[in-house]
């Protein structure tokens, strides 16, 4: 009777526990991070008897939670890529965004500039025209400065996104260096496990997940190390280090990133966090669309201004001088490594514009001489040349000048494009002096008596200094002729090129003995478009990559290029996304809470709580028959 | 499969949520008509767009260039039209001038009449266009084309060259012609020579001549000289001997090098006849020799031959001219005709473009809003089982 009475009591205590822990399960129903706890029963040592063994009650052993360390991997892994792809595509959407209007679009704005052209072609001598002509390119210019403004923009936003990121980890690692001390201590007290501690610290590191990618590695004292990037420790029981923002070591307003243990020196570890959580999205994001896009609209600037410059040249206006160059932009970026022995730099000019391929470079120079590397891929670049004024560097349409004081080890990093866009300018302000016209002009004698005729001719080379002087070419017979009273006689072959001073003429027919044709300066040419009419189909003049590709296919590649990362992202992120709802699915499957279950085991322990009152009723009333008997 | 009460809120939210963006994507589409809004929409039809759009706006432009070529062809056909309706009345002038029924004083009104028309020539040809660019001075187009010197010779101070203006991708018109090839460049005589009678002449032989074979022929400048009144000898311009004759009778053929004159009337010993390679002329010099003939008198029987002489020289040089500017006048007229097929064409291409473009970034608008019907009731129905679903609990039994 003694033992029914303990029996019932050990009952009543058992299910009162399994009550409170079931109140706590919907306490916490909506918890985040909160896994559901059971109280696990087990039927007491029993005693020994004459009869046999009589079963003592029930203990309640350990309150144990549901988790599932294979499932919460999963959840976290995915987690950290949905937020890499979340940060990816939204900073890849609002450089799509830039470039959605297709009116407003980049595109539309060259070919207004070019159609200028031809306007100015129709009447040369109008100088409405011409002035409209500068409006588009300051236009052109306002556009391509106002998208590489949004792209530097972006970029800082980049950086200060890093640096609170850097702060969020390194608070995270804090808290979770935090809770495996206490964990510690407390897994210590009894042996159970402190449920709603492990829960929060496994939250954290959830958390922590969505910033960065995590690996972790659980201790036998319940304590969890935690290690971001390629194997780097962040937490290590109850330490952490501190992720820091640094910058660049050849770019001071680049963020990169940095562990610090302790108060040690911080070790850069930028190149080996983009493999997710938001860190990995922005360092992402920035190598694969923000630095492109910024190189290729440079690219675009300096092409543009190649072609347009040299095409002015080559031609005259309107007060019959050689034309002036009508863009400028920014030279080459050249950016010195933080360790460098000398704080002189290599100067790095671009020679040949039709060559540049919009990636950036990385000049070293090592113990046996200088090499460089294409800064993304790792690719060696094969330099031609000695690196002096007389004979340069030459690769990928830069030359490079080194002064000879560097030191083995020292870097640099080279940028054709990236900073041309920022200091574009439109640097022919005054309507006369669009070169429409060409500066030479080839005329047959109005005294010939065959019937050749001569092309109005072309020019080659702008720079040679006799361009415009005049030139007689003089038939000898219908077959031979001189040129300028010289005494080399030429053969003639109708429609055959000649080429002198810079210029080329084509005479076709047959000349008559005696007859002569003159090219001469053009300079009274105020109605000539010859000039006008080639800037006009620049925009579709091969030219880059070897002349297969012109301004408007590099625009169209830049376009297509953003489009297809930003698509790539937002598919990217749907399927994470769904991933992830269906691994937290399956984690809240493990763990979750369900009301239902629990107003089920709520019923069950108040019906087993109630029974287990009626045996300690039971108890007593036997002991009372017994009294009476007794009395 | 076990469900925690929370994560059946959150699917049952999750499935609303992106059916709504779904919603609002959907509804974007149909309410912009585009299906392509970002390049990221589709990135393929996103940069076919730009391409088009970028065609369709060099496509306007050629239409601009087409109408600045017309407006400009047409004002130098006026001015050709103009030139020839001049050349029509000096030559009527010169066909009245032959008749010998004319007092002097007649022949001087022609001559002033003559020296007005050539004014109003010199005036045609220096017009300028709309935008105050010298129709007729090739690409010097501020430089007045054509002035008197000092020795009152007309000169021309445009040069050669003509300006090409494009109306097609790889289409170019020439916007006008030169002075030099409308009205210096005429050539003169029949185009392989022309005939003159000498300054000094006393007999009243009067020159004539055809070519037989222009093969035959030697550019050269020769005279048919009369050394009495009926032997001949033909020199070229380095006094050779290329062909000679006695006993000549008034109008038999002199021929050689592939050409055939005849002297009408008695030419006297020493009289000469050019017989120059044709070069060019320009036409105010044709009317200029024409007043010239027409100011000096006729005088006696050998004046007579020589005005004649003069007056077939500008006769044949009338319709040289007036057969040039006719070629001019043609060509700028097949030009003209040319820029309106092109204008046409142009025009199909436009709207064949905007088909393009509204064919790729167009959105369906009845696919789009069947889509958007569906997307409607299927949010619905995501709301509306969640309600149901929602409302369930154990608890409200116990």
């Amino acid at each position: 009777m003694c033992s029914m009475l303990s029996t019932g009591v050990s009952g009543l205590m058992a299910f009162q526990q399994s009550l409170d822990t079931i109140s706590h399960n919907i306490s916490n129903a909506s918890t985040p991070g909160y896994s559901r706890q059971t109280v696990n029963l087990s039927a007491a040592m029993p005693q020994f008897s004459g009869g046999g063994y009589i079963g003592s009650g029930v203990n309640a052993t350990t309150v144990t939670r549901a988790y599932d360390d294979i499932v919460a991997g999963q959840v976290r892994s995915s987690s950290s890529a949905k937020s890499q792809w979340d940060a990816y595509s939204s900073m890849a959407d609002q450089v799509n965004n830039l470039l959605g209007d297709s009116s407003t679009g980049l595109s539309s704005n060259l070919q207004s500039f070019f159609n200028a052209f031809q306007s100015v072609a129709n009447s040369p001598a109008s100088s409405s025209e011409r002035q409209v002509l500068l409006s588009q390119a300051q236009t052109l210019t306002n556009q391509l400065k106002a998208y590489g403004a949004r792209l530097t923009e972006l970029d800082a936003q980049v950086n200060s996104q890093l640096n609170s990121e850097a702060n969020a980890v390194s608070g995270l690692a804090q808290s979770i260096a935090q809770l495996n001390a206490q964990i510690t201590a407390a897994a210590g007290r009894g042996g159970n496990p402190p449920n709603d501690m492990l829960d929060q610290r496994d939250k954290l590191i959830d958390d922590l997940s969505t910033h960065i990618n995590v690996s972790t590695v659980k201790q036998d004292d319940g304590s969890v190390n935690v290690f971001v990037g390629s194997g780097q420790s962040l937490v290590i029981a109850g330490t952490a280090a501190k992720l820091t923002a640094t910058t660049d070591p050849y770019d001071v307003t680049r963020t990169t990133l940095s562990l610090q243990t302790g108060n040690s020196s911080t070790t850069d570890i930028t190149n080996a966090l983009t493999g997710g959580g938001t860190v990995g999205g922005l360092l992402s994001v920035r190598s694969q669309v923000l630095d492109p896009a910024r190189s290729a609209l440079g690219q675009v600037a300096v092409t543009l201004t190649d072609l347009v410059n040299n095409q002015q040249n080559a031609g005259m206006d309107l007060r019959g001088a050689a034309g002036a160059n009508m863009f400028s932009v920014g030279s080459v970026d050249v950016l010195n490594n933080r360790a460098n022995s000398t704080n002189t730099s290599p100067t790095v000019t671009r020679s040949n514009v039709s060559a540049l391929t919009g990636s950036n470079y990385l000049l070293t120079k090592t113990a046996s001489g200088w090499t460089m590397q294409d800064a993304a891929t790792g690719a060696n670049v094969t330099l031609s040349g000695a690196g002096t004024v007389g004979s340069p560097f030459v690769a990928a349409g830069i030359s490079i000048v080194v002064n000879g004081s560097e030191a083995t080890g020292d870097r640099y990093l080279i940028k054709p494009t990236t900073a041309a866009v920022a200091s574009m300018n439109v640097t022919l302000t005054d309507p006369s002096g669009v070169a429409a016209a060409a500066p030479i002009i080839a005329a047959a004698s109005s005294t010939n008596t065959g019937n050749a005729s001569i092309t109005p001719g072309v020019v080659l080379n702008a720079s040679n200094a006799q361009l415009r002087s005049t030139v007689t070419i003089q038939f000898l017979s219908p077959t031979t002729y001189t040129t300028d009273g010289g005494t080399t006689t030429n053969t003639y072959t109708a429609g055959q090129a000649i080429a002198l001073n810079g210029w080329q003429v084509n005479i076709t027919g047959t000349p008559a003995t005696g007859d002569t044709f003159t090219v001469k300066d053009n300079s009274t040419g105020t109605g000539d478009n010859r000039n006008a009419l080639l800037m006009a189909n620049l925009l579709n003049k091969n030219y880059v990559s070897g002349g297969t590709k012109s301004v408007n296919d590099l625009v169209g590649t830049w376009v297509a290029d953003i489009g297809v990362k930003s698509n790539q992202a937002q598919t990217s992120l749907s399927i994470q996304t769904s991933l992830y709802n269906d691994n937290i699915a399956a984690q809240q499957g493990v763990s979750g809470v369900n009301i239902d279950e629990e107003g089920a085991n709520l019923l069950r322990y108040q019906q087993a709580y109630t029974a287990a009152a009626q045996v300690i009723a039971a108890s007593n009333r036997i002991f009372d028959s017994l009294m009476q008997a007794v009395t | 499969m076990r469900i925690s009460t929370s994560m059946m809120h959150l699917n049952a939210v999750n499935a609303m949520l992106q059916r709504q963006s779904a919603v609002a994507k959907t509804q974007s589409e149909v309410s912009s008509g585009l299906r392509v809004q970002k390049p990221s929409d589709d990135p393929v039809a996103a940069v076919k767009i730009m391409q088009l759009q970028q065609a369709k706006s060099a496509n306007t432009q050629y239409g601009t260039n087409i109408t600045s070529a017309t407006t400009r062809l047409q004002q130098e056909e006026q001015a050709l039209s103009d030139s020839q309706d001049i050349l029509q009345r000096v030559h009527e002038l010169a066909v009245k001038a032959n008749s010998s029924a004319l007092s002097s004083s007649d022949r001087q009104s022609i001559a002033t009449e003559l020296g007005e028309l050539n004014k109003q020539l010199a005036n045609v040809a220096n017009r300028k266009d709309a935008n105050g660019e010298f129709l007729f001075s090739g690409l010097s187009s501020s430089t007045q084309p054509f002035a008197r010197n000092a020795s009152n010779q007309m000169t021309y101070s445009g040069d050669g060259g003509s300006r090409a203006v494009q109306i097609g991708a790889a289409q170019y018109v020439q916007d006008g012609d030169s002075g030099s090839d409308t009205f210096v460049n005429i050539p003169q005589g029949n185009g392989t020579f022309v005939l003159n009678g000498g300054s000094t002449n006393t007999g009243t032989g009067v020159i004539a001549g055809s070519v037989q074979n222009s093969a035959n022929w030697v550019p050269d400048d020769y005279t048919l000289t009369f050394t009495s009144p009926t032997s001949w000898t033909v020199t070229d311009s380095s006094a050779n001997v290329v062909s000679s004759g006695t006993n000549y009778v008034a109008g038999t053929a002199i021929t050689f090098n592939g050409v055939q004159v005849s002297v009408t009337g008695a030419p006297a010993a020493g009289d000469t006849f050019g017989i120059a390679q044709s070069r060019s002329q320009d036409v105010f010099k044709t009317i200029d020799a024409l007043t010239a003939a027409m100011s000096t008198g006729q005088g006696d029987d050998a004046g007579k031959a020589k005005f004649q002489n003069q007056i077939n020289q500008v006769m044949q040089q009338l319709d040289s001219t007036e057969s040039h500017l006719s070629n001019v006048r043609t060509s700028v007229g097949a030009r003209l005709s040319m820029l309106t097929n092109v204008e046409s064409s142009r025009q199909d291409a436009s709207v064949q473009i905007d088909s393009s473009v509204s064919a790729i970034a167009g959105s369906d608008f009845a696919e789009a809003s069947s889509r958007l019907a569906q997307q409607l009731v299927s949010l619905q129905a995501a709301q509306q089982s969640y309600v149901k679903v929602a409302q369930l609990s154990l608890f409200n039994y116990l």
